[in-house]
């Protein structure tokens, strides 16, 4: 009986990991690979929220436009490779090449000392100038205007490092550019350092802002960023240095930091959604993807759950100490971190370059599988111990007993906890946008860096997530009367 | 298999004991049962009887002591107790039917999945099970919907549906209401004529005297007198079976 146990849970775990690596490559995550000489294709990874740098022109197609990647797509056919782009949070950008999931990185990313100790750069090609953003009237200028002040940086960003060198201040550091303009509106701030190119689009999208360049500053030069010791390094430097000598360079900044044409001016009192209606279909497929991502991890988390259900009642000890170990540490420690950890480290340790949407659901699977064991173990607790017996006195083997009389019982006592698992996963799922996977919460982000607008693509993504909450929760209570109808 | 020198005999059971903790429940009981015997265990409550009956298929397991099941000792390690157990029934006192499955499906259930009969076998085989019992017109029915009665007839065709040689009773019919307990116990009176051998953990005095090849009588975790029902009732030897029959009649 101890041996049926053993061999029933060691299939179902087989079975659970063939089919998650099975799966993988049938995603739609691209999956860069190892940096080696003799390729055809190079994968840029980019942060793509960060106008007119890069970023998604979302009304017409998903594709990641803007100056980097003009200059990546000339620089790359210059050198006679295919151009694969890929999309992550800034921060991510370093981890990225680090563990060579990026043949390069381009980003508005300046070369600092700190940088160059983990990666390698190219000469610069773009400089930008720093500035102050601030509501208009706020008289915050100069440096020392802000003496006193709370400021606002993207966490990671040279203007960050800048605005470490101001005396007096609150540094406040967010993810992502769109956040400090909110933060800013919400008197939350009381200014923001940006890049000069980024804040004239915002604040021509929000005319009760306005923007001073910070003068006498380091230059934030941007350059291309590789993995140490990258050989692509001289290769890049030498069509740079063309395409500056060339006039390709000046023609690619005159199209996408000349006067700033394509932000419309909008009024700042009431909501436009209007603005962000051409890109609404591009926000509404981020519910496939959160949908998908959710019903996978859920069915994978529920199998593991039950096979750590089942080691929790186990009459085997170490299986009964590794799964309440596991359960432990999986609830004991931030999904957010957990995501992190796997995206980011795994490739670093294995060598293995698992996409984003894998990372996901594998972290959603490990972790949702320890809560869902606790109900599952308590379900399986509440069921009559008559019925184990019943099923014994018969001769009825462990897992047909398991999967045909004790768990069917054991599920529906505990539907109305599962349900609830499933809408927290949904929420949570959420979190995957800090790898990149365009999810539904991320692809309102897009867009709002995209328009220079943040509210209204937040609170239309959150109105969908409620309503597939409320599906949810209606089809939980709809499922559980015809449970309670057939018995 | 098992050439053994009592061939007929069922059950065989050598000074067994059971404790739970401190609480020593069996003190030694050593017993034989014959093919196609009925035997009633009988006894003041605590002294044993359930936990007797449990321990033949090892629904409980013994302290010490062996219990040979057609000269095979199920307490051997060795022994694949799942092959035994499709060889012994056993009845509870509280049914325990699956609430989650048909009447005729908790009587397909175990010959489908045990014994890897067809879907067709099965149901033919468990709706004349039913009619036995006189619960056909049920088949189709959740448990739920049926009276205490009703549920102990079930049960005792899904027992039967595994075709075994030796049916164990745990009290059949003390959580039934008092106008249920006979078409129990007709069910079970049917069954004694079939040759299947049978041990009745019972309260039911009447019935045991009129059912039983032998009264086992246990007290405090000891066989305290085992005799034929007639011999029993009329001429209990032992002070404690006195007592209890006195209490009882």
């Amino acid at each position: 009986m101890l041996k049926k146990q053993l061999i029933f849970t060691i299939t179902f775990l087989v079975i659970l990991l063939i089919t998650i690596f099975s799966g993988r490559h049938s995603s739609s995550e691209v999956v860069a690979q190892q940096p080696a000489e003799n390729k055809s294709k190079l994968v840029l990874v980019t942060s793509a929220d960060y106008p007119p740098y890069e970023f998604r022109e979302t009304a017409t197609g998903n594709e990641i436009i803007g100056f980097d990647i003009d200059i990546a797509k000339y620089i790359t056919k210059e050198l006679g490779y295919q151009l694969e782009i890929k999309d992550t949070d800034f921060s991510g950008l370093i981890p990225a090449l680090q563990s060579r999931r990026a043949d390069f990185v381009m980003a508005g990313m300046t070369p600092t000392e700190e940088r160059k100790k983990n990666v390698d750069f190219s000469d610069i090609y773009y400089e930008a100038k720093n500035t102050i953003v601030a509501k208009k009237g706020s008289n915050l200028i100069k440096p020392e205007d802000l003496t006193g002040k709370r400021v606002g940086v993207q966490l990671g960003t040279i203007q960050e490092k800048e605005a470490k060198k101001f005396k007096g201040i609150t540094l406040v550091a967010l993810n992502k550019t769109g956040e400090l303009i909110l933060e800013i509106k919400s008197n939350r701030i009381d200014a923001a350092i940006l890049e000069d190119t980024i804040a004239k689009g915002f604040v021509a999208s929000n005319p009760d802002l306005e923007f001073n360049t910070i003068p006498n500053t380091e230059a934030a030069g941007s350059a291309i960023a590789f993995p140490k010791g990258s050989p692509l390094v001289a290769d890049f430097n030498r069509v740079l240095q063309q395409i500056k000598t060339s006039g390709e360079l000046e023609k690619l900044v005159n199209k996408w930091f000349g006067n700033n044409g394509k932000t419309e001016t909008s009024s700042t009192s009431t909501l436009s959604f209007a603005k962000i209606a051409p890109s609404i279909p591009y926000i509404l497929e981020g519910i496939l993807v959160t949908l998908r991502f959710t019903a996978i991890s859920a069915f994978f988390g529920f199998i593991w759950g039950t096979i750590l259900s089942l080691f929790k009642i186990s009459t085997i000890k170490p299986l009964l100490w590794f799964a309440t170990a596991y359960t432990s540490i999986f609830r004991g420690t931030p999904l957010l971190l957990q995501i992190a950890l796997v995206y980011y480290a795994t490739p670093q340790l294995t060598g293995y370059d698992i996409s984003a949407l894998a990372a996901g659901v594998i972290t959603f699977t490990l972790n949702s599988g320890a809560y869902i064991s606790e109900t599952i173990r308590a379900g399986i607790g509440a069921v009559d111990k008559g019925q184990w017996e019943a099923s014994l006195s018969l001769g009825v083997p462990y897992q047909p007993m398991m999967l045909d009389i004790i768990l069917p019982q054991a599920l529906k006592n505990i539907l109305p906890a599962l349900v609830n698992e499933s809408i927290a996963l949904l929420k949570d799922s959420a979190l995957v946008s800090t790898i990149g996977v365009a999810d539904l919460l991320r692809r309102a982000q897009i867009v709002g860096a995209e328009k220079y607008i943040y509210f209204e693509p937040l609170l239309f993504a959150g109105a969908i997530y409620y309503l597939m909450v409320m599906s949810l929760t209606w089809g939980g209570y709809a499922l559980e009367r015809r449970l309670q109808r057939s018995s | 298999m098992h050439s053994k020198e009592d061939s007929n005999v069922a059950v065989k059971v050598d000074r067994l004991y059971k404790s739970f903790g401190k609480l020593k429940v069996l003190q030694g009981i050593s017993t034989e049962i014959k093919q196609g015997e009925v035997v009633a265990i009988i006894g003041p409550s605590g002294s044993g009887k359930s936990t007797f009956l449990r321990c033949m298929n090892l629904l409980e397991v013994p302290t010490s002591g062996k219990i040979y099941i057609d000269g095979v000792d199920i307490t051997a390690p060795q022994t694949n107790i799942m092959r035994i157990r499709q060889n012994v029934g056993m009845v509870f006192q509280h049914f325990h039917l699956f609430p989650h499955m048909t009447v005729l499906k908790n009587v397909m259930y175990a010959p489908i999945k045990v014994k890897h009969l067809s879907q067709e076998e099965a149901r033919r085989e468990g709706l004349e099970l039913l009619s036995k019992v006189g619960l056909a017109e049920k088949a189709e029915v959740y448990p739920s919907k049926l009276s205490g009665g009703q549920k102990q007839r079930v049960a005792i065709a899904r027992s039967l549906a595994m075709k075994p040689e030796i049916m164990l009773f745990d009290e059949p019919t003390s959580a039934l209401d008092p106008e249920m307990v006979k078409e129990v116990l007709e069910v079970m009176q049917d069954l004694t004529q079939t040759g299947i051998t049978m041990a009745i953990v019972t309260h039911e005095m009447g019935f045991a005297r009129e059912v039983a090849d032998r009264i086992l009588f246990l007290d405090q975790g000891r066989l305290a007198e085992e005799a034929p029902p007639e011999e029993f009732f009329a001429h209990p030897k032992s002070d404690r079976a006195i007592q209890f029959l006195e209490k009882m009649l």
